[in-house]
């Protein structure tokens, strides 16, 4: 019986709507389906007893230490206003140009992006500061609020990432399984460092685009971005240099210790993280932002980001277990076998129906429902890991940005001024949907954009 | 306050304390974790014992952390007709969500793990590697103590969804003040 599965999952993506936690949801539909089916003797029951092992598994996964160690880090550096000092030195040092102040905007984006790598946060503290600010010096609200959600969620595509570490756990256990599907007994892994390397050419690509577009816009419509007066930028700061080094020298600092060490292989993921989560406790400490209570208040988001991550993976893996044993795997192979256009075509659907999934899904859902269940067939078929894992989130980024249930569309009008029309946010994102897609494209044509660094690094 | 308000009020309480007091792991894994990388790389010691007290401190700190995630409401949730719904459509759809979905879960990993969780702590069962932890028997223990813990706030979600439903005023669980989504 193979509806029973593609039935579970149109099950489940009905209840998720409906609002209960996502963790839950997922796990309590499996049961509830697994429980029919041992009643009706289309499931084996004893499949259930891999749950012991399934969870030790999850408690035991050394590499997923890296995502409470990467919360930390992001929720210390936003408390210690690490991005506002950023955003007002950049912002007075780029306005005298042409579209000077999006630029500013970009550039800080790409740097938070690589050192708290917190969407969300990026883009309501954007919009809080300086969306009012771009507004009022006659930027288009069109064109201020799209750059803004677009910057936000380079978080997501620039290393370090969260999104990549999990992305990677995910991929690295798929590839090993699609290898020895293939017969393939000397298997060869990818890691999350992969990754890591992977995602660092195509998201400085992504900022590059996104730079040329924001000056090609201001030098034909001048009046949309218009080169601002330092002066009319809060002179109260003092002289700029001070500024502009006081404001980029933490995170940068920060950036070259975490990145630097995964990128020249010297350190894990988990140690840089660690180090990184440390160094962002003494720049609070330093900036005289460390108290007891912000300590305690990061402490404790970490524990509930952290909570929410992995209950989603108890959940999900609850859920394939009983996919699984519906026969949802070979379900999911021969609707592949299917598929026009061989490689190509299935990949083609994946990256579909992931861009599709993404207006309801959060990444982590996405990465522990969906990947485990296609990847090890688009990786039989002799996918590149690392592509995949590369494409995947250009993808889901481009989805989160995407009108009407963008996740950074929601968090900018959470914050924006009533004055900015949601309409316009929406219009003003496309651009930036188009260089999404442009970008999803150039990597399809030359997997060698995701694929060379890795490479280069192996061979030393 | 009647006994109901009462009840909700100490199970509340429970797992934000509980919550509070896990947090510190968070500290104390940078902490290890810096202290791991600083012997590595300056002194060139490498411990496998701290390696996995490392693992342990990061797998206490979500599995005894998922309550607390859950008292705070920051399970994610997808909303995008979950908070256009009432006062009552939110109760209705936590009720019935905890009853099917959560307690039935926790039940589950509560039942399929006992055997698993006594069999490790009647051997004493300890590191497979040389030079590690001798205490995988605790490590184990995690996988009773987050259903139970998660069971006592269910059961307070529970609670707290029947009030809403009987009393238009009963507030939402209160999301800790000022400290906000971290993520995304």
């Amino acid at each position: 019986m193979e509806l029973i599965p593609l039935l579970m999952f149109a099950v489940v993506c009905a209840a998720l709507m409906v609002g209960y936690p996502v963790a839950f949801t997922l796990a309590g539909v499996a049961l509830l389906f697994a429980l029919i089916g041992m009643v009706s003797g289309t499931f084996d029951g004893n499949d259930l007893t891999f749950i012991p092992n399934r969870l030790f598994g999850i408690v035991g996964n050394t590499t997923l230490i890296a995502v409470p160690l990467f919360v930390f880090m992001g929720v210390m550096l936003e408390k210690s206003k690490v991005a506002e000092h950023l955003l007002t030195s950049m912002a007075r040092l780029m306005g005298p140009l042409p579209g000077g102040l999006g630029i500013a905007i970009i550039i800080v984006g790409a740097l938070l992006a690589a050192s708290t790598g917190i969407v969300g946060a990026t883009v309501v503290t954007m919009g809080l500061l300086a969306l009012p600010s771009m507004l009022k010096l006659g930027y288009k609200p069109e064109l201020a609020s799209g750059l803004i959600c677009a910057t936000g969620t380079l978080g997501q595509i620039i290393p370090p990432s969260i999104a990549l570490v999990l992305l990677g756990d995910v991929l690295s256990s798929s590839y090993q399984q699609a290898q020895l599907k293939m017969g393939l007994w000397s298997t060869t892994t990818i890691s999350v460092g992969d990754l890591f390397v992977g995602a660092l050419i195509p998201g400085l690509v992504l900022v590059a685009l996104y730079i040329i577009y924001m000056l090609a816009h201001a030098m034909i419509r001048p009046q949309d971005a218009p080169a601002v007066d330092r002066t009319a930028l809060g002179d109260e700061h003092g002289p700029l240099l001070p500024q502009v080094i006081t404001g980029l020298l933490p995170p940068l600092a920060l950036i070259l210790v975490v990145l630097g060490s995964i990128l020249t292989g010297t350190a894990t993921p988990t140690e840089a993280a660690g180090v990184g989560a440390f160094g962002a406790m003494l720049l609070a400490m330093i900036k005289r932002q460390l108290s007891l209570t912000t300590l305690q208040e990061v402490m404790r988001a970490t524990v509930r980001v952290t909570g929410m991550v992995f209950m989603i993976l108890i959940g999900a893996s609850v859920f394939s277990l009983v996919f699984r044993g519906f026969g949802g795997d070979d379900a999911v192979h021969q609707l592949f076998e299917h598929i026009p256009g061989g490689t190509f075509g299935a990949t083609l659907m994946v990256m579909a129906l992931i861009f599709l999934l993404g207006f309801i899904l959060d990444f982590i859902e996405i990465t522990f429902v969906v990947v485990p269940i296609v990847a090890p067939v688009l990786l039989a078929m002799g996918v590149d890991p690392i592509w995949l894992g590369v494409m995947i989130a250009v993808n889901l980024q481009t989805s989160f940005l995407t009108p009407p249930f963008g996740f950074a569309l929601f968090y900018l009008r959470g914050v924006a001024p009533e004055q900015v029309a949601t309409m316009q946010i929406y219009r003003g994102v496309v651009p930036f949907i188009l260089i999404q897609l442009l970008m999803l494209g150039v990597l399809a044509l030359w997997p060698a954009l995701a694929t060379w660094l890795p490479a280069q690094i192996y061979a030393q | 306050m009647d006994i109901a308000h009462r009840i909700l009020h100490r199970l509340d309480r429970f797992s934000l304390a509980f919550g509070h007091g896990v947090a510190w792991l968070a500290l104390a894994l940078v902490l290890l974790t810096s202290l791991i990388v600083l012997l590595r790389y300056a002194f060139d010691i490498g411990s496998i014992a701290l390696q996995e007290g490392q693992l342990y401190v990061h797998a206490s700190l979500f599995m005894l952390g998922i309550a607390y995630t859950l008292r705070c409401d920051e399970h994610v949730r997808v909303d995008i007709f979950y908070r256009r719904f009432s006062h009552n459509g939110r109760a209705w759809v936590d009720l019935l969500g905890t009853l099917l979905f959560l307690l039935p879960l926790c039940v589950l990993i509560l039942v399929t793990c006992f055997d698993y969780v006594v069999v490790s702590w009647q051997r004493q069962e300890g590191s497979a590697d040389a030079g590690g932890l001798p205490f995988v028997y605790v490590l184990k223990t995690l996988l009773l103590l987050m259903p139970t813990l998660l069971t006592v706030q269910a059961l307070a979600e529970a609670l707290r969804a029947l009030l809403k439903l009987r009393y238009p005023q009963e507030p939402d669980a209160d999301k800790p003040a000022g400290e906000g989504s971290a993520w995304n």
